[in-house]
Formats: C-alpha cells, sequence, structure tokens
C-alpha cells in the first residue's frame, strides 16, 4: 500500500519589489513538478541543501500550504483539502519548531494533546506510559520544557507526536543541534519506531548520520528537482567510482609508482592511503603493484564517506538527474 | 452540540494550561494584573470627578458610564482572557507560525485562537465585574443581562482582533496596523455612545465599530430592551464573521515560514 503519492507536485512563490510603474514581480520556483512514490512502512531519507525544496514539500504533504500544481495523496488524503482527516493519521517534528509549552513540563502539553485528538483517558494512559517508558521521559516528566536540554526536549517532542500513533512520521531535522549522543539516542527510537511498529518515516536531515542510522530509501533533492532516488545501502557503494585503499607494509616503503586514476592521499614510512578511480583503473591492478613495492602486512579498501558522495550529488547541475 | 461541548472542554483545558504556564512566573502575572485594574480603575475616578460638575451629560449619568466600562473592559477581558492569540494574529501570520497550528485535527481558527493568554485580560475581566458589582449595585436580572451582553462584546473584540489581524494575509506585516486599529476601537470604546453623531457616529458602526459596545450594550442593560440587546448581538456577530470570512479568504494565501520558535 502506498503511504504517499506525489505526481509533478510544483510550488512557486511570488515576490513584489519597487514601487509603481518600477514593481516588478519575481517567480520563485521551489519544488519543480516533482514525482515519487512512498510504500507504507518505510524510512526515506529525503534530503537536500539549504533551499533545495524539503521544508516546502513537507508543508504541501502536511497540508499546510497549497501546491501551485501536480496531485500528492498521503494515506488516500489530498493533504490540502483533507487537513483535518489527515492530521489525526500523521506526526510532524519540526526541529526548529517545538509544540511544547516552554514553562510546563512535557507531561502538561501530552496531557492537553490528549484533549486535541480527542484519545479516550484510558487509551491516553496506556499510550502515554508506554511513550515515557521507552522514549525515558521519566527523568524530566516533570521539569518545564525550558529547563530541559535540547536532546531531552526532542525526545520529548518526537514522544509527543506519536502519541495519537500516527501512520506517517514527518521528521524535519529532528536531529539539528544535539550531541552524538542525544542523536544516537533518537535515531535508535525513530528506527525502533519504523521497524516495530510499522511507521512510515519521511526524514530531512543534513546529518549522514541520521540517513544511514535511520533509512532504507534516500531521496536527493536539489533546484526543487529530485537529483536522486536510490536505497541507502547502495548509494556509497554504486554511485560513486573511488575507492579509498589502506595500506599497510612490514617494513619501510620509498615510492608508489604514478598510475593513471590513482591519488596519493596519504604516504607514511610503513603505509600507504590511495584513492582509486575504478572507472579508469581496475583494483586488482592497483594491488598488485602494491605487492611489488613492498610485503604487505594489511590491506583495507574503503568506500568514501557519505558526506563526500551527498556533496558530489549537490553539486550536480539542476537539469542532471542521478539515478543507480 | 457533541461537537460544542468537546469545544469548550478543549477551550478549558488550553485555559488551564495557559493559567499554569502564567503561574510559573506569578508575581509578574499578578503585577500586571494588578496595573490593569489600576489603569481602569483611574479612567474610572475620573469620570467619577467629571460627572460630580456635570451630573448629567447628553442623557447618561455616572451610573450609564461606569456601566459602559464595566460593558467594555469585562467583553475585552473575556475576549482576550481566552482568546490571547487574537491579539497576536498579524504576528503570527507574518511570521509563518500558523505552521504548528495546521498540523492538529482541529478547525484551525477557534482553536489557533486558544493557544495564548493574555495576562492583562484578566485585569480588565476582574475590573468589569468588579466595578458592575460594586458600584451598579445591579439585580439579579440586570446581572445575567449584563453576562449576556458581556459575551456578545467579547465575541466583537474577538472578530474585530481577527479581522484586523488577518490583514497579514494581504499586506505582510500588519501587526502595527492591527495595533492602531484595535486601539481606536477600544479608545472609542469607552466613551459614552451619545456624544457622537453624523459621520462619527457612521464610523462607529462600520470601520471602528465601538458602537455595539458603547451604546447599544448600554441601552439594553438601562431599559432591559431586547431591540438594544438584538442589536448588539447582531453587531457582534456580524464583525465575527466578516474576521472570520477575511482570516480563511487570507488562508490561501499564507506562505508559511522558518521562523524557530517556541509555545506558551
Amino acid at each position: 500500500m502506498v503511504a504517499i503519492y506525489i505526481d509533478h507536485l510544483y510550488k512557486s512563490f511570488t515576490f513584489s519589489r519597487g514601487w509603481g510603474k518600477h514593481r516588478k514581480q519575481t517567480n520563485v520556483v521551489a519544488v519543480d513538478r516533482i514525482s515519487l512514490n512512498i510504500p507504507c512502512g518505510q524510512a526515506i531519507a529525503f534530503i537536500g541543501p539549504n533551499g533545495a525544496g524539503k521544508s516546502t514539500t513537507i508543508k504541501m504533504l502536511t497540508g499546510i500550504l497549497h501546491p501551485t500544481a501536480g496531485k500528492a495523496m498521503v494515506l488516500g488524503y489530498v493533504p490540502w483539502k483533507d487537513r483535518q482527516s489527515l492530521a489525526r493519521r500523521i506526526g510532524v517534528v519540526f526541529g526548529q519548531r517545538s509544540q511544547l509549552w516552554y514553562h510546563l513540563p512535557p507531561r502538561d502539553t501530552l496531557e492537553l494533546l490528549a484533549r486535541i485528538y480527542d484519545l479516550e483517558p484510558k487509551v491516553f494512559r496506556q499510550r502515554r506510559d508506554s511513550l515515557v517508558e521507552r522514549f525515558g521521559l521519566n527523568e524530566f516528566w516533570s521539569t518545564p520544557v525550558r529547563k530541559l536540554s535540547l536532546g531531552q526536549r526532542m525526545r520529548a517532542e518526537v514522544a509527543a507526536s506519536l502519541l495519537h500513533e500516527p501512520q506517517i512520521l514527518f521528521l524535519d531535522e529532528p536531529t539539528i543541534g544535539l550531541d552524538v549522543l542525544a542523536q544516537q539516542k533518537l535515531r535508535n527510537l525513530i528506527c525502533e519506531w519504523n521497524q516495530q511498529e510499522g511507521t512510515t518515516v519521511f526524514l530531512t536531515s543534513h546529518d549522514t548520520g541520521d540517513i544511514e542510522r535511520v533509512a532504507q530509501r534516500v531521496v536527493v533533492i536539489n533546484h526543487g528537482q529530485i537529483m536522486l532516488d536510490a536505497p541507502v545501502s547502495e548509494l556509497r557503494s554504486r554511485y560513486l567510482n573511488e575507492k579509498i585503499l589502506s595500506v599497510k607494509f612490514h617494513t619501510p616503503i620509498y615510492e608508489f609508482p604514478t598510475l593513471q586514476g590513482v591519488r596519493q592521499l596519504e604516504v607514511m614510512d610503513f603505509g600507504l592511503k590511495l584513492e582509486i578511480n575504478t572507472r579508469l583503473i581496475p583494483i586488482e591492478q592497483v594491488i598488485s603493484q602494491i605487492l611489488q613495492i613492498g610485503s604487505v602486512a594489511d590491506v583495507a579498501i574503503e568506500d568514501p564517506p557519505l558526506d563526500a558522495v551527498i556533496a558530489h550529488i549537490y553539486n550536480q547541475p539542476a537539469s542532471e538527474g542521478l539515478s543507480l | 452540540m457533541k461537537a460544542l461541548l468537546n469545544y469548550l472542554n478543549l477551550a478549558i483545558a488550553y485555559v488551564r494550561l495557559n493559567w499554569n504556564a502564567h503561574m510559573e512566573y506569578r508575581g509578574a502575572f499578578v503585577s500586571q494584573l494588578l496595573a490593569m485594574l489600576l489603569n481602569n480603575l483611574m479612567w474610572v475616578a475620573f469620570w467619577g470627578l467629571f460627572f460630580t460638575r456635570f451630573p448629567v451629560l447628553r442623557g447618561w449619568t455616572v451610573q450609564d458610564v461606569v456601566t459602559l466600562w464595566a460593558i467594555a473592559a469585562a467583553g475585552f477581558g473575556l475576549a482576550h482572557a481566552i482568546y490571547g492569540n487574537a491579539l497576536q494574529l498579524a504576528k503570527l501570520i507574518a511570521q509563518g507560525q500558523l505552521d504548528v497550528w495546521m498540523l492538529y485535527p482541529r478547525v484551525l481558527l477557534p482553536h489557533l485562537l486558544l493557544g495564548q493568554m493574555n495576562a492583562t485580560s484578566w485585569g480588565d475581566l476582574l475590573f468589569g465585574y468588579g466595578v458592575y458589582l460594586g458600584f451598579v449595585h445591579p439585580d439579579m436580572v440586570h446581572f445575567v443581562w449584563f453576562i449576556g451582553l458581556t459575551i456578545s462584546v467579547a465575541a466583537l473584540f474577538v472578530g474585530f482582533s481577527v479581522l484586523t489581524g488577518s490583514l497579514s494575509f494581504y499586506i505582510g506585516n500588519a501587526s502595527a496596523l492591527s495595533d492602531q486599529w484595535r486601539m481606536a476601537m477600544l479608545t472609542f470604546s469607552t466613551y459614552p455612545g451619545t456624544l457622537f453623531d453624523g459621520a462619527i457616529k457612521l464610523l462607529l458602526y462600520s470601520f471602528i465599530p465601538a458602537g455595539f459596545v458603547t451604546y447599544l450594550p448600554v441601552e439594553a442593560l438601562r431599559s432591559l430592551s431586547w431591540v438594544h440587546a438584538i442589536g448588539s448581538v447582531i453587531g457582534s456577530v456580524t464583525i465575527l464573521g466578516i474576521g472570520i470570512g477575511v482570516f480563511y479568504h487570507g488562508l490561501r494565501r499564507y506562505e508559511s515560514g522558518n521562523l524557530i520558535n517556541m509555545r506558551g
């Protein structure tokens, strides 16, 4: 079953500048005819540089903004027409906007949310207790939100967005500003919810850790267009033709021959780090060269960091779509 | 009926939550409340002094002016003690802060308005009821009418705040314009309705609809007149209806925003 269906979705904003005869209207395209299908239960990372159109897409899919053209269905609802019905079935967390009352403890906000979503008292108590336990909210359950750390606040935010058991969870940069431990904790919780409860996750983030840990599929948007749509597991290995080869020797080495498609990143007495373009030279040819220059103690072949892959994709011009 | 009860329950939950949020800084809350009470009392004292020199002003006595102040203050206080976000609407729209409210399964405007409580409005509300009971000494029937007319005036103020605040959909940041317009409404709402004639009277039943505060409700209370009471209610419902219409018409132009913000 399809959770989110998007067909040529388009959104532009019009800005006016100047006065009288000099007044001019500028049309800025935020989302440019994107099409996408997301099955129920999938965790998708929807990524792109600032201004790429991510937040505008989320806002259209949650019914906040009307598109200029195109179609979208979320759980069978047209978001901007059936906003209220859809709101009962989705949860949204904006990393930079809070739904918690700043001066009150998370407990109070959850009680209010139970009223907003018309939850039966018994159902509310069960769900609240389960969320408190799974998200570890007990330690700050009665502390005003203003006194919580950012990590605690975000855990409470996500828990609050799950109170009504949404079928889709939209997360807009949920780990922004969090330290490494808080990020890990939050990612694990989102992942757990996706896998155990079958909640569809639609995540935007600039953090590659979020993408690798949480998502099964990555969609890259830039200049309002989809640049790439691929499984996360294949993104690194299939997209870039570069491999990083690290070698340790038993004895010192003095030089490594210059080969086309091989770049020396690091040269030490007992080691080498090379970047190999596998389109230009097979990796076994490089290894055979290495074996000729010294006695090898250890070899490691790695894919380049995901950050590098994503940066490469972001740098593609708008017209060049990428596919795997 | 079920929907109305459901909404009343939600409104009570919001009032309780907003009240608790204010109680986190109870010193600030109480001082704001007392300052508003004092401010209103000074105005009533001024009118008291005035009427010692001129006992009747175009047919109105000091009791009528006190009734006017009581209705205006109680109506304004009731409106914004519950619907405090009505005063913030222009800013919320201009800064794209309606997003959070649009993610809930509730009718947008009545839900959004509940989101904040205006502390000084409690001062107005207390003053309005206190001064009416303390100075006018109404019988039970007059007091029940007073409550009804207070609710009508509250609806008028909410409608007017929504109407002026919704201008942000059309002209960008209408906060200053909205504040000025509302101040004009408030200012005219505290002078006897019988003072104005001609073009100004027309103005007070149209662009600055203070006539629905300063004349019709007071006349209704003076003589328990259904005609004036119904006129007052019709005026309030009309302004509220226009406000709601302008809000939802403008909502189609809403462009969201990315301001970092917290609630409460």
